[in-house]
């Protein structure tokens, strides 16, 4: 069978679809450079939606991100947000969440200050920027507002009485019921997407609201599991906000949750259009590095697809997402085998207690890269002069514990595309 | 669990199945059981399954549940899951060889039927169309079509002419129910000049012989349309509007190791490629009214095949012909598109509520757009998307491409606009 | 039951107070309520939180002590013929193959035949090849095979039928999570046993007539608190791993002597390799190490090679409490796996026994022996029941047995009916009838008390997202309204973590990784305190 060569060429190649690929190849359009993208979106997919900077540090939770970034350059040198200026990490920072809301996913301005947002289990998660659909609880809260949480019949693992039991020391007026969705109600298990997907027909909306607005009652805000559609939230928070004449926020669920899948197909569907050669959920098989750039080699369904591209960002995430493997005693990167910091044998990378504060050794395991964000190769010393290195693939970061994953993602990306740029453009 | 079910003997093991037929990082032990599979699934929920629990059944050893459930039949194949799971893992694979191993008489008989009717004659037809039979109505309607009007005078429609570059097929529902809808296409290979050329053979376009899981129907099948293109040496197979039987052809080449001399194509590459070119110089002129069109991506054409490159030729074509303006993307679109819920013989599967209740999120995408037409490249779209509209009360119609070119190169027959509303019945056609 | 002023707390009144809720304890529970007597269980955890729930669940033919220990092999052959009959919903008889590779002495291989007929163990030889093809896992190096009727227990499943079938015949009780701190005695007769609630941290007193010790590991340390000296255990630490998915239909023995990672038996819809032994001073925080987890992969493959690549999702350890004879082995593996029953009249005390050693294949025999004792001392002349009655099922503890769960909810077709464990596929109902009426089910049920009783949190997830969805549920059914739940949750996944970290590289890394992310990054639970109130200190800032 005759099949064409598929090919695409671009100035820059952005190896990952999650948030840090996803952010570089915004930074790379926003220079004017034409870029190509393949990855599987990975973690993405099991995000709440929050955009956190950095979350936690060892002493506890953060108020104000930026004073923490002082003392983070200060107590590890070696974390990638300390080797981003504060400059930079704000305009990469308002820069992406601008972009986010132009693109259509409305999301608060970073600010001096972390904010605590609501998760599913009703604790409390600092955060510092957030989908505008998330956002009213804050006030809320703020606020003490007479509140009702709603959940839904047969939507597995939302309480709105696990909400209020433990949030309520906090915020006293906080009420839970329970409902069914509007020609979901059979009791039988429903998708929070699913539910979001029915609510961008305004039909169910209307029914959706005439559902809830007998509950109200005194109440002055609403909360409900993040289900306020996927490719327009904030279209449908405003039309459900005035059917019920309340304030309504969106409260994460546990995966698989919404606020992913909303990043995801955004992504997927306004990238290309800004004119990325997106290949959306396909993985390089494998990267040539030549003097002239690099050649990425990769299969979709219909068989070899080449990249040729003049510098590369390689932001393929952590063990989940493909980007880090755990072999029994050893932990390598997946894509050029590049040189992985990591902890002496298996024995080392978990410490006995899963909450321990401290956090765990492999977490900070990852890549390590050189001042103009060049993965480091086993010698110590940059592995291509065209290839960088962004996310949470990188070395001597926690991600989970210091809640700083879209901080690292948004960072590292931005200054990984500037370098990359420079470098594709040097001829 | 009754060992005597006349099913029991033809219980796979999906586990050790699953090993040896997917790739290695893509296993069904590499499942992290987060659900997003399901959760993008139109068919979870149906016959008390998802995609997430195919898989944990097959783990648990649970193959005599997974050997039985008519859940198989209600999942299209579409790798949906596949392509929303972060590790890559395809259900549809093993989904279709539960199908395989279901006895014959207990598979959906409208999926059999049309399989066994395509390998009873050469034409490879579902309908039994016999290649006299098609010949005759090809014939028939060319001579109708010639008497439109003068600049259809010398319109061909060839059969077996050794050595055209294209290879046409044509899905059975044209030439059996409504020839007339064959005028457009043949219209715009007359408008491009294309070397092109039918054959009495291996023309039809469906196949639901891989649908039945009978391996080797599906290769016998592609095994005479592929001497069929061979045979007429025709460098490009050209699959008109229609999503399965360009996937069965050609996975079913690369599955079963078949010699094929031709490069497969999709119809509608080659309409962008015309109007790029210049050849095909539609425009949305005639669309004065601002009417609201959406396409639907085959899952078959799209996802499973040429993934974005083909949707990005969907939407290229679909807007030229209705205006940027009136073209409405559906969410999720492209590669992540809902199956429509008429593929994988669903539609023939007999298995109406269940079709619903998948179609329901389609419907509702459609309903969010507004849209007054759906444009499809693909015949079970079509019907489906059509009897969705029938039954839960929408207010959209389902258009081939064809017509819209036709109409819009103001060269549509009056009889030729079955699929139009009363908004497009008269245009263009003079008083 | 009647609170007397003069004894601090609550009192509980019994015939029989037995210490410790393994299958012992819960078998001589059993034993004496068939017999009519009402005995009351406590455990200072739960049920099975010793070497009860961590051993692979092999129902011995006996063919793995034929070559050592023929009076143990004998008697696992006569156990596990009895509770084939008594127990039959509570056991696998899948069979079990004893297998020699390339490297293991031949010389062993040829006796164990020999060995086997006169423990009186069924023992047939087969070639190699038929043995792979039997079991077509095995290694091609296997060079001698014999089939022998080994066969697999739930000892979940157990326990809690016992405890169920004493709370149907006499409502004989069980405590969870109460520890004994004291007995009171006077005139060489235990008077009452003075206990704590560790939950609430309230104390309790608990009157019986006799006192039975069946604390296994821990049985050295309730003797003394008797006074008693005469039990002198052994502690053996043994580590198994458990797979994602079944590997082989039948237990795999290598044909060597006894040693790590030599026996492959399957469990439902996983299997486990175990195990080591290692000699262990005392029993505060037993874990398994990746030391342990490497050395059983490493001689698992011999026996097995597909064990290289095998997706792992949990390793655990248990105690085995070993007899130990004066001056006797110190060995664990070559120490007697027999076990003894103490009356403690030497030593003064009148109504107290300790019965300990042993092994899950002999409980029943166990507690037939101590039945039998209790029962004289009581005056009781019924005989012991338990070799020939059956025992009875029920709703809230038919859950334990993997793949279960699965298949009533497949068969059952209730679509309203949720899965709240999708690995293991537990829906709601099977949760609603546990905290409503599993042995030990109580006013706001541990998630980890739960898992005791079904299959949350045992599957590939390792509780990651079932832990979450059951919490959300238990407080849907108000059975928590207070942040205790989640605590218990946070408490429940912090537990699973220590079997799962030793066996996270490959497939199952990223698992765990995701599992800390959602447990840390999403919900917080690594900043829950314990006085219910997260850490933040700052209020909520409008952006």
């Amino acid at each position: 069978m005759i099949k064409e060569p598929r090919r695409h060429q671009a100035e820059l190649l952005v190896i990952g679809s999650g948030l840090a690929g996803m952010a570089a190849s915004l930074f790379a359009l926003a220079r004017g450079v034409s870029v190509a993208q393949v990855g599987n979106s990975g973690v993405i997919a099991f995000t709440t939606g929050y955009l956190d900077l950095l979350g936690h540090d060892e002493r506890g939770f953060v108020d104000d991100p930026w004073q923490a970034l002082i003392r983070l350059r200060e107590d590890e040198p070696r974390h990638p947000l300390a080797n981003v200026t504060e400059n930079d990490i704000r305009a990469a920072f308002t820069s992406f969440t601008q972009s986010l809301t132009e693109m259509g996913l409305g999301y608060t301005a970073p600010g001096a200050h972390n904010v605590l947002a609501l998760t599913p289990a009703g604790t409390l998660k600092p955060t510092l920027s957030l989908p505008l659909t998330m956002q009213p609880a804050i006030a809320a809260m703020a606020a003490g507002l007479d509140t009702l949480i709603v959940d839904f019949t047969g939507l597995n693992g939302f309480s709105a009485r696990e909400v209020v039991a433990n949030l309520s020391q906090r915020w006293p007026g906080l009420r839970a019921a329970r409902i069914g969705f509007p020609d979901m109600d059979s009791g039988a298990e429903v998708y929070a997407e699913v539910l979001a997907r029915a609510l961008e027909v305004p039909a169910t909306r209307q029914l959706l609201a005439e559902r809830i607005g007998p509950l109200l009652g005194s109440a002055q805000a609403l909360g409900l599991p993040a289900i306020l559609g996927v490719h327009r939230p904030d279209h449908v928070h405003r039309e459900l906000q005035s059917l019920l004449g309340v304030p309504v926020f969106e409260i994460p669920t546990m995966p698989p949750a919404v606020p992913g899948v909303r990043l995801r197909e955004l992504f997927e569907t306004r990238l290309p259009q800004c004119g990325v050669a997106l290949e959306p959920q396909h993985r390089v098989k494998r990267l040539e590095l030549h003097t002239q750039g690099v050649t990425a080699h990769l299969e979709d369904a219909y068989g070899e697809v080449t990249i040729e591209a003049a510098a590369a960002v390689l932001a393929t995430g952590r063990f989940t997402s493909g980007g880090l493997r755990a072999d029994p005693n050893a932990i390598r990167e997946t894509l050029v085998n590049l040189a992985v910091s990591q902890p002496e044998g298996r024995a080392h990378w978990y410490r006995p207690d899963y909450f321990d504060p401290r956090g765990h050794a492999i977490n900070r395991s990852g890549v390590m890269v050189d001042e103009q964000w060049r993965p480091l190769d086993a010698t110590g010393k940059p592995a291509h002069p065209r290839l960088f290195a962004a996310g949470s693939l990188l070395a001597h970061q926690d991600w989970i514990r210091q809640r700083c994953g879209a901080g690292v993602a948004i960072a590292t990306a931005y200054k990984a595309v500037d370098a990359a740029t420079q470098a594709a453009r040097s001829g | 669990m009754n060992t005597a079910s006349p099913i029991a003997t033809h219980t796979i093991d999906f586990k050790a199945a699953a090993r040896d037929l997917l790739p290695p990082g893509a296993s069904y032990d590499a499942c992290l059981s987060c659900g997003l599979c399901s959760a993008g699934c139109p068919a979870s929920g149906l016959e008390g399954m998802d995609p997430r629990r195919f898989i944990r059944m097959a783990m648990l050893g649970m193959n005599e549940e997974l050997s039985t459930t008519p859940w198989i039949w209600t999942c299209t194949q579409c790798q949906r899951c596949k392509y929303v799971c972060p590790m890559s893992i395809d259900v549809a694979v093993l989904v279709g060889l539960a199908r395989g191993a279901w006895p014959t008489e207990k598979k959906p008989s409208g999926i059999v039927r049309s399989c066994e009717a395509q390998l009873r004659f050469p034409g490879t037809s579902a309908m039994g169309l016999q290649e006299e039979d098609f010949v005759e109505t090809v014939e028939e309607t060319v001579a109708s079509v010639r008497g439109q009007g003068d600049r259809f005078a010398r319109l061909e429609a060839p059969i077996d002419r050794q050595g055209a570059h294209f290879f046409v097929n044509q899905n059975s529902r044209e030439p059996a129910t409504e020839p007339e809808e064959m005028g457009p296409l043949w219209k715009i290979f007359d408008y491009v000049g294309a070397d092109w050329t039918y054959s009495s053979t291996g023309w039809a376009a469906e196949n639901f012989c891989m649908f039945t899981g009978d391996d080797q129907a599906w290769r016998k099948m592609v095994e005479q349309r592929v001497a069929a293109v061979n045979r007429l040496g025709c460098k490009v197979w050209l699959n008109t509007e229609c999503g399965h039987s360009f996937y069965t052809v050609w996975k079913g080449v690369e599955r079963f190791g078949l010699k094929a001399d031709f490069e497969p194509a999709s119809l509608v590459s080659y309409y962008a490629r015309w109007i790029r070119e210049g050849r095909l110089p539609v425009n949305a002129e005639w669309n004065t009214q601002g009417i609201k069109f959406t396409v639907q991506d085959p899952c078959q054409l799209v996802r499973k095949s040429l993934g974005d490159t083909m949707a990005d030729d969907i939407r290229y074509v679909a807007r030229m012909l209705v205006g940027e303006e009136n073209f409405i993307d559906m969410a999720p679109s492209r590669s992540a598109n809902y199956c429509c819920g008429g593929g994988g013989g669903f539609l023939q599967a007999g298995m109406k509520e269940q079709r619903w209740a998948y179609g329901k999120r389609k419907f509702d995408q459609i309903t969010s757009t507004q849209a007054d037409y759906v444009l499809t490249p693909c015949h079970n779209c079509h019907s489906q998307i059509e009897d969705l509209a029938r039954h839960f009360h929408g207010g959209y119609r389902v258009v081939h491409f064809w017509t819209l070119i036709c109409l819009s190169l103001g060269m549509l027959g009056e009889h030729e606009r079955k699929y139009l509303g009363p908004d497009l019945a008269r245009l263009g056609l003079g008083a | 039951m009647s609170a007397r002023p003069t004894s601090p707390g609550p009192v509980f009144e019994t015939e029989v107070l037995i210490i410790g809720g393994g299958t012992t304890g819960t078998g001589v529970m059993r034993d004496l309520a068939l017999r009519g007597i009402h005995c009351l269980l406590i455990d200072q955890r739960d049920l099975n939180a010793g070497a009860s729930g961590g051993n692979h669940g092999l129902l011995h033919s006996g063919g793995r002590y034929a070559a050592g220990d023929a009076d143990t092999a004998a008697e696992c052959r006569r156990e596990g013929d009895i509770l084939k009959a008594v127990a039959p919903e509570c056991i696998d008889a899948c069979g079990g193959l004893f297998v020699a590779v390339e490297g293991d002495d031949p010389e062993f291989a040829a006796r164990f035949p020999e060995h086997c007929r006169s423990a009186g163990i069924e023992c047939s030889a087969i070639t190699p090849a038929e043995a792979r093809e039997l079991e077509p896992c095995l290694s091609e190096k296997v060079y001698a095979a014999y089939k022998v009727p080994d066969a697999t227990i739930d000892p979940f499943r157990i326990t809690l039928e016992n405890v169920n079938h004493a709370r149907q015949l006499t409502q004989s009780i069980f405590l969870a999570h109460t520890e004994l701190e004291r007995f009171i005695v006077e005139e060489g007769t235990i008077r009452s046993a003075i206990c704590r609630d560790t939950r609430s941290g309230d104390t309790l007193t608990i009157r019986a007539r006799q006192v039975v010790n069946a604390a296994g590991a821990w049985a050295m340390q309730v003797a003394r608190l008797a006074g008693c000296s005469g039990v002198q255990l052994l502690y053996s630490k043994g580590t198994l791993i458990i797979s994602n998915a079944r590997i082989g239909r039948r237990v795999i023995n290598r044909l060597r002597p006894p040693g790590d990672g030599d026996i492959l038996v399957p469990g439902g819809t996983v299997s486990l390799l175990g195990t080591t032994s290692q000699t262990v001073e005392n029993l505060d925080d037993i874990h398994p190490s990746v030391a342990e987890v490497d050395r059983l992969v490493a001689e698992g493959c011999a026996l097995v090679p597909q064990i290289a690549h095998t997706r792992f999702i949990r390793a655990f350890s248990g105690v085995r409490p070993l007899l130990m004879a004066r001056g006797a082995e110190t060995d664990g593996r070559k120490a007697s796996r027999g076990f003894s029953l103490f009356d403690h009249e030497s030593e003064g005390l009148a109504n107290f026994a300790t019965v300990a050693g042993g092994k899950l294949t002999t409980f029943r025999l166990m507690a037939e022996k101590t039945g039998d004792l209790v029962a004289r001392r009581l005056g009781n002349s019924e005989p012991c029941k338990t070799a020939t009655t059956p025992l009875p099922s029920g709703d809230a503890i038919r859950w334990t047995e993997p793949g279960f769960a699965a298949r009533y909810w497949a068969a059952r077709r209730e679509p309203g009916d949720l899965i709240l464990c999708e690995c293991e596929m537990v829906p709601t109902s099977a949760i609603d009838a546990i905290v409503e009426n599993a042995p030990g089910a109580e006013l706001q049920m541990s998630l980890n008390a739960i898992a005791v009783r079904s299959r949350v949190g045992k599957g590939t997830c390792q509780g990651a997202f079932c832990s979450l969805r059951v919490t959300s549920h238990l407080y849907d059914r108000q059975v928590y309204d207070s942040p205790l739940g989640l605590r218990n949750t946070r408490d429940f996944v912090a537990q699973r973590f220590k079997g799962v970290a030793p066996v996270a590289w490959g497939e199952h890394l990223p698992q765990l990784e995701l599992a800390e992310a959602l447990h840390c990054a999403l919900l917080g639970l690594d900043q829950l305190t314990d006085d219910g109130l997260q850490s933040p200190t700052t209020g909520g800032r409008v952006p």
